[in-house]
């Protein structure tokens, strides 16, 4: 319950802390919405391209909130709180917040593209939103500083972007999953199963590897006590 | 090296022992077999010149870094009080007391009603709810002491924690090093200071290692 209590006032705090910071708000709306408004020329892929243009803003949001904190984090370990505690606090304060913007962003598109199976575009997008806080977490928690972090999130989404959905590349890539189902969004007949699966297996693997670079990074040594 | 005798005090019980610590950084030698103890109702000032150490040290007695050899074994709960305050930019004061409250199982009340006590001591302005982003440094290095005190710790590890401080608040800190003292707390101040020297029951200079470098950086 104490662990509960935890996770949970750090998940207020970080809704704090990203509440004031009003241009960052912003532009976690406004980027998705640019990749989406910019590639409307391209037919139905602009669903696609502004369905995972919703990973560089998560993911973005979540590698700084862990990035930004560093030496906060290894004083709240010592203080008492577990690194896991910590993670779990971001996670569920960027979980809502992710599904907030991703359902909106998802009207705008079904709205705007008006896709063959809107659901599945809710879907999709949504599951961009989730599996973007384990990546950016993993990355935040791997990397020294921001500017890596920024450069291996755009290498990673960008080529996302840039591959073709057949390529060996693209079927390695974290997103993959999530773009599979937008893209079946857009006709009667494509995968949701197996895009489902890979979207949880790897989310799982990212918050896992996550946790053991948080735990390295922000590790308290607990002294024996003195007799 | 030793930095320090164990003379005994007063009270008898030993909070902090620091054995034979070494700590490298590549080829340099920042510590080498360094010893420490420290005893309940004990005020310690750790000097010394640029890079010699202490704030190396400090962190290993925290367990905020990994000594190369040598253990250090602790009474009971440490408080850390860091030479740059780590807080959220984007947090107020009761925020950051709410969330490290929490982290020794304090309520959201009892985190307030305690950081309030101890902020009050310093004369910290309770009445500005600012982030600490827009606070001056000497007010944010208060509520970075108060964050240390919080969960009222047995071992006080402070590195210069008055940078900042405006004289009336440098002299209040060291009246309270006294309080502290009177209430059994085992506590570790890194200083340059040395006219408040005196101030201290036992004063250990530590010297930099022939290994480093005159213009070494402080670590």
């Amino acid at each position: 319950m104490s662990s509960l209590r935890r996770i949970l006032i750090m998940a207020e705090m970080h809704g704090r802390d990203l509440t004031r910071r009003h241009a960052a708000l912003g532009l976690l709306v406004a980027l998705p919405l640019a990749f989406y408004l910019a590639s409307r020329g391209s037919g139905d892929q602009s669903v696609v391209a502004g369905g995972v243009g919703m990973a560089f803003s998560v993911s973005g949001a979540t590698l700084f909130s862990i990035l930004s904190s560093t030496e906060v984090d290894q004083r709240l370990v010592l203080a008492g709180y577990r690194p896991l505690e910590l993670l779990l606090g971001r996670v569920f304060f960027l979980a809502p917040l992710g599904t907030v913007i991703a359902v909106a962003f998802s009207t705008v598109m079904v709205v705007g593209s008006q896709p063959t199976r809107p659901w599945l575009t809710f879907l999709g997008v949504e599951a961009v939103a989730l599996l973007s806080i384990p990546f950016g977490l993993a990355v935040g928690a791997a990397v020294p500083r921001e500017l890596e972090g920024t450069l291996v999130l755009i290498g990673v989404v960008g080529m996302e972007l840039a591959v073709g959905p057949d390529s060996a590349v693209a079927k390695v890539l974290p997103f993959y999953g999530p773009q599979q189902l937008i893209s079946s969004s857009l006709s009667e007949a494509g995968p949701i199963v197996g895009p489902l699966l890979l979207t949880a297996l790897y989310g799982l693997g990212l918050l896992f590897l996550a946790r053991l670079f948080v735990a390295r990074r922000v590790d308290v040594t607990r002294h024996a006590r003195t007799v | 090296m030793v930095a320090g005798p164990d003379v005994g005090h007063a009270h008898g019980v030993t909070e902090l022992v620091a054995s034979k610590v070494t700590k490298r950084y590549g080829s340099t030698t920042v510590l080498d077999r360094v010893d420490l103890v420290v005893h309940a109702g004990e005020v310690v000032a750790l000097t010394g010149e640029n890079g010699a150490g202490k704030s190396t040290l400090m962190k290993i007695c925290a367990g905020l870094t990994r000594a190369d050899d040598g253990e250090v074994t602790v009474g009971g709960r440490i408080g850390y009080c860091p030479q740059i305050p780590g807080l959220f930019e984007l947090l107020t004061a009761d925020d950051h007391l709410v969330m490290f409250g929490r982290a020794a199982d304090l309520d959201r009340a009892e985190s307030l009603r305690r950081g309030h006590e101890i902020l009050a001591e310093f004369d910290y302005p309770l009445h500005e709810k600012r982030v600490t982003r827009d606070l001056s440094g000497g007010t944010r290095q208060k509520l970075n002491l108060a964050l240390a005190l919080l969960a009222d710790p047995s071992v006080l590890l402070l590195d210069e924690p008055y940078q900042g401080f405006d004289r009336g608040t440098y002299v209040n800190f060291w009246n309270h090093c006294e309080t502290w003292r009177g209430q059994g707390k085992a506590v570790v101040v890194v200083t340059h200071m040395l006219a408040e020297l005196e101030r201290a029951d036992r004063v250990i200079e530590l010297q930099a290692h022939p290994s480093r470098s005159a213009a070494g950086d402080e670590r």
